[in-house]
């Protein structure tokens, strides 16, 4: 990972939702990377060590089940993932894996949690994050409902039906 | 006390005996006596709407007694189950929070409490209110995994009986008090229709009809009305495969 310089103004969807003096704060913690294709921001299994601000290119959340990759998102700038992992210290089931190269900002978890802790008015914050999150699978759950999975997981991914 | 249907209504939350097992409900002094002053309790029969999918959010529904589904609409107009709700559950959540249309119709499935919170209300409540936020997160948190549970759920069943099987052994996990402990057997009260339990599985009413008789008549499953008796456990989880 390469150090870039931060990015100030940094719009994502957990900024949105807290006050200047806290996005101000939060950013004396942060550190922007950038990161090529094929990283793991989010790895299954493994307690992240950071939140992670994704301030450009792409990246796809897949669901492991039994030998295969379910997608579930494609996303791209403003994304904050590893917030369930961080907030509820549960393991992350999903991979957040890079498609193009990226830039994305780093806050250290412990560093976060300390500042939820010291300013617990950020949990708003962090539920819009996370409703994010839930809708998402739910929109997922709704479309693999609707017609068999496979071809949910194929189609994104490219795979044949 | 007020009773209705069959249950007492739970008027004062500060009161509810349920409080302290559930996610969301088991707040501060000072969040309960909030909550209180700002929620509307209401009972409604079975098959009443809560809220209907991709209506704007009014605000949010907790679930006090009895059960609800959550399903959605396919644009030819069948309607599918996500899941089921079952009390302590805050229905609305996502909507309320991101400000977006209700995800699914809610319907209860029997005479139910709910207590409602209009959004502008809830809102400001989570604001005001370090633990509700947390709670928030954490009810959020409970969901998201969840439906990811469900989304690999339907990734991995691969026939009607397997699902249909995995239903039942979930079920089985709130087993009937009165079932003798005893017995191997496990007695289970499905409130669900043959169509809904379709709805719920992704196949159609005849096939539900079918493979419920298939367990039958091999004597794994008893059907007495509403209580389903679980004979042979065994059979039904050698049928989940993954």
């Amino acid at each position: 990972m390469n150090t870039i310089p931060l990015k100030s103004e940094a719009a994502n969807e957990l900024y949105a939702s807290l006050s200047p003096e806290l996005r101000t704060e939060l950013a004396n913690h942060e550190r922007s990377v950038a990161v090529p294709a094929g990283t793991n921001l989010i790895k299954r299994g493994v307690l992240p060590d950071q939140l992670v601000i994704v301030n450009s290119g792409k990246v796809e959340i897949t669901l492991d089940c039994a030998h295969e990759s379910i997608l579930l998102d494609c996303a791209m700038e403003g994304r904050v993932f590893g917030m369930r992992a961080v907030v509820s210290g549960e393991l992350p089931e999903e991979d957040v894996t890079c498609q193009e190269n990226c830039s994305v900002t780093l806050i250290p978890r412990d560093m976060f949690l300390k500042m939820v802790r010291q300013h617990p008015e950020m949990y708003f914050a962090i539920a819009k994050v996370l409703s994010h999150d839930l809708v998402m699978a739910q929109r997922l759950l709704k479309t693999s409902l609707r017609r068999p999975i496979r071809k949910t997981i194929a189609k994104p991914l490219g795979l044949p039906n | 006390m007020t009773m209705a249907y069959n249950f007492q209504i739970i008027e004062d939350c500060l009161k509810c005996t349920f409080r302290e097992h559930r996610l969301f409900c088991d707040l501060s002094r000072e969040a309960l006596l909030r909550l209180q002053s700002i929620k509307a309790t209401s009972v409604y029969p079975k098959g009443s709407l809560l809220c209907l999918e991709g209506q704007p959010p009014r605000g949010i529904f907790v679930l006090c007694t009895g059960r609800a589904k959550l399903s959605t609409t396919s644009s030819e107009g069948k309607s599918m189950i996500l899941r089921i709700a079952e009390p302590g559950e805050v229905l609305g959540l996502t909507a309320v929070v991101s400000g977006t249309p209700y995800e699914a119709t809610v319907e209860t499935l029997e005479p139910s409490q709910a207590n409602f919170i209009s959004q502008a209300e809830f809102l400001r409540f989570i604001q005001e209110h370090p633990d509700v936020g947390l709670r928030v997160a954490r009810q959020l948190t409970h969901n998201c995994k969840c439906a990811y549970g469900e989304i690999r759920s339907l990734g991995l069943s691969n026939s009607v009986p397997e699902k249909l099987a995995k239903l039942i052994l979930q079920w089985a996990q709130h087993p009937l008090e009165f079932a003798s402990k005893k017995s191997q057997e496990t007695a289970i009260r499905v409130t669900l229709t043959q169509e809904e339990i379709a709805q719920l599985t992704g196949t159609s009413r005849e096939t539900v009809s079918r493979v419920l008789g298939g367990f039958r008549k091999k004597g794994w499953l008893r059907v007495k009305g509403a209580t389903w008796t679980i004979v042979n456990k065994q059979a039904l989880e050698n049928l989940v495969t993954t």
